[in-house]
């Protein structure tokens, strides 16, 4: 099996010829490639040959067509501070100051800020993978874009004093959501994953998620399935214990879960869904070879006798991380027996 | 005087009810850090009582924090001060970390228990830190990350502090990227779960001090 039969398999919980393995890696690419990490996030042809690279390096099942979190933000008005060996951050929100929701206009992923990059690193890795690796793109959820519009206290202000204005800007976020994603998959990845950590308990109850965000997610998902996704994954990090049990409903076919969610758990609450997850991020920094195999080894174990799980962190391999740990975690899966059993 | 409508208004998290509740009671005669002692202190016990690990709600307690917020600034304008200042500490999100919704949360709990807060912003530096620690005579720095980029900058802290002759500071750490990790591997004193956890453990030793 290749990467894309494995993981489609996975996601319908039948057999596989060994467990799905998804590193998260992103900025880690352009470190191991010896490349700035202000360039990689600006130039859509040294992410597509970095991830290429790490590709060639790890022997995953999936790369990433991916930059960061303020790639939607700044198309729509947000000014971001660059720097040479870190993610870019937001220096003014789009909908900072007296600025009004109606100055909106969605955006062209063709032309604004740094969308055309994405969509050319999307199209070169499926050029060059075609169909053996996973092209994975990259929206933010509506939640996380609303945020990233006008900055967390502020949106969640807006949320209580002004709920109309706010469900009205979530309406808006997930139209350009929509656009962006279908755009990424006319340029070539399989499927847009939605990075959604504002959607986490962490940040939101849970009853907030299941009014304001759950119907627009739905709305998404629905969308990128008719413009073709292979299949939909919902990327929340933090804990999501109470909203996982609404991600069928919704319309995912891959829930990411992270480290503080007991597999147990994320497998109760998601008896029929693809997991993936869920080794702490920082341990790829912190830990070492032989505790990020054993994790691995552990985890695989706990899913093999239903299928349906992906092997991967809870959230990002940070850029920093030691790429021994990287190929400890990839390395875990050869050499186990296959994954027989459907769930 | 009551302080009950006050504190109500408050826990409701509504900042114009409790604003005009605090003016009532200030015209009444009551002082301003008797309304801090009896109202905000005990809204903020209340609250952190409530937020257990399991039990966070953020939106809950950034209504609260507004009001309280809302209120500080009615009792105590900028320049005039809070007779209750008890310690001093220093709080910031580092270089690269332009998250500020931790910070901020950790700062309005720290200011209703009547802990002094310097507040060094997000993305500073750990020269400005520093700096503001010895200026300031710190007692606490408080570190939010929600990045895990922040980490190497983290575990400088603890030894800019020595050298610069501040080794009786107290470094407190917190935040979604920064509590994956422990005290001993970040090399700061405490992890706090959340910004109550954290202000607990700040509170027992400024305390303790007393």
């Amino acid at each position: 099996m290749n990467g894309v039969e494995r993981i489609l398999a996975a996601m319908s919980l039948d057999a596989t010829d060994r467990a799905p393995v998804i590193a998260q890696v992103f900025g880690h690419a352009a470190v191991v490639a010896g490349v700035p990490l202000g360039r990689y996030v600006q130039d859509g042809a040294t992410l597509a040959r970095c991830q290429l690279e790490a590709l060639e390096r790890y022997g995953y099942d999936a790369v990433f067509a991916l930059m960061d979190a303020t790639v939607e933000t700044e198309a729509m008005g947000s000014v971001l501070d660059y720097r040479t060996n870190s993610y870019p951050t937001v220096k003014s929100y789009a909908l900072e100051s007296e600025r009004g929701t109606d100055d909106l206009i969605l955006p062209d992923p063709k032309r604004d800020g740094r969308m055309p990059e994405i969509l050319k690193a999307a199209q070169i890795l499926r050029e060059k993978v075609k169909d053996s690796t996973l092209v994975v793109g990259c929206v933010l959820g509506p939640l996380t874009l609303v945020v990233q519009l006008l900055g967390a206290e502020s949106a969640l202000y807006l949320a209580i004093d002004d709920p109309e204005k706010f469900a009205s800007l979530l309406d808006l976020a997930a139209d350009a959501v929509i656009g962006f994603g279908e755009a990424q998959m006319v340029a070539g990845t399989h499927l847009p994953m939605v990075f959604d950590p504002s959607a986490s308990e962490d940040f939101v109850p849970h009853q907030f998620f299941r009014e304001m965000e759950a119907p627009r997610l739905k709305r998404v998902f629905e969308a990128f399935r008719k413009a073709g996704a292979c299949g939909n994954w919902l990327h929340i990090a933090g804990p999501v214990e109470h909203i996982l049990p609404l991600y069928g409903e919704i319309g995912v076919n891959i829930a990411n879960f992270d480290y503080c969610v007991a597999p147990v758990r994320a497998r109760e609450a998601l008896p029929q869904l693809c997991l993936e997850g869920n080794i702490k991020s920082l341990d790829f920094v912190d830990s070492s070879p032989g505790a990020i195999a054993a994790q691995s080894g552990q985890l695989m174990d706990f899913f093999e006798d239903r299928g349906g799980f992906i092997l991967s962190s809870g959230c990002e391999i940070p850029p920093e991380s030691r790429p021994e740990n990287v190929v400890a975690m990839v390395s875990s899966t050869v050499g186990r027996r296959p994954v027989r059993c459907r769930g | 005087m009551s302080v009950e409508r006050l504190r109500e208004a408050l826990l409701d998290g509504d900042q114009n009810r409790a604003v005009l509740e605090a003016k009532r009671l200030v015209d009444g005669g009551a002082p301003g850090e008797t309304i801090v002692t009896e109202a905000i202190e005990k809204v903020m016990e209340q609250l952190g009582a409530k937020c257990t690990v399991e039990q966070f709600n953020l939106l809950e307690i950034m209504l609260v924090g507004r009001a309280v917020t809302a209120v500080m600034k009615g009792l105590f304008p900028e320049g005039a001060p809070c007779a209750t200042v008890k310690g001093a500490v220093v709080l910031a999100s580092l270089e690269g970390d332009v998250h500020d919704l931790g910070k901020n949360i950790v700062k309005t709990v720290l200011t209703a228990k009547g802990i002094g807060v310097i507040d060094c912003g997000k993305d500073c530096s750990l020269d400005k830190l520093i700096e503001a620690a010895k200026r300031d005579n710190a007692r606490f720095i408080c570190i939010s990350g929600l990045i895990t980029s922040v980490v190497p900058q983290v575990r400088r802290v603890k030894g800019l502090c020595l050298a610069r002759g501040l080794g009786q500071i107290r470094v407190v750490a917190g935040g979604a990227a920064l509590k994956q990790s422990t005290a001993q591997s970040l090399n700061v004193d405490y992890v706090a779960e959340n910004a109550f956890d954290g202000a607990r453990y700040i509170e027992e030793i400024v305390e303790a001090s007393l």
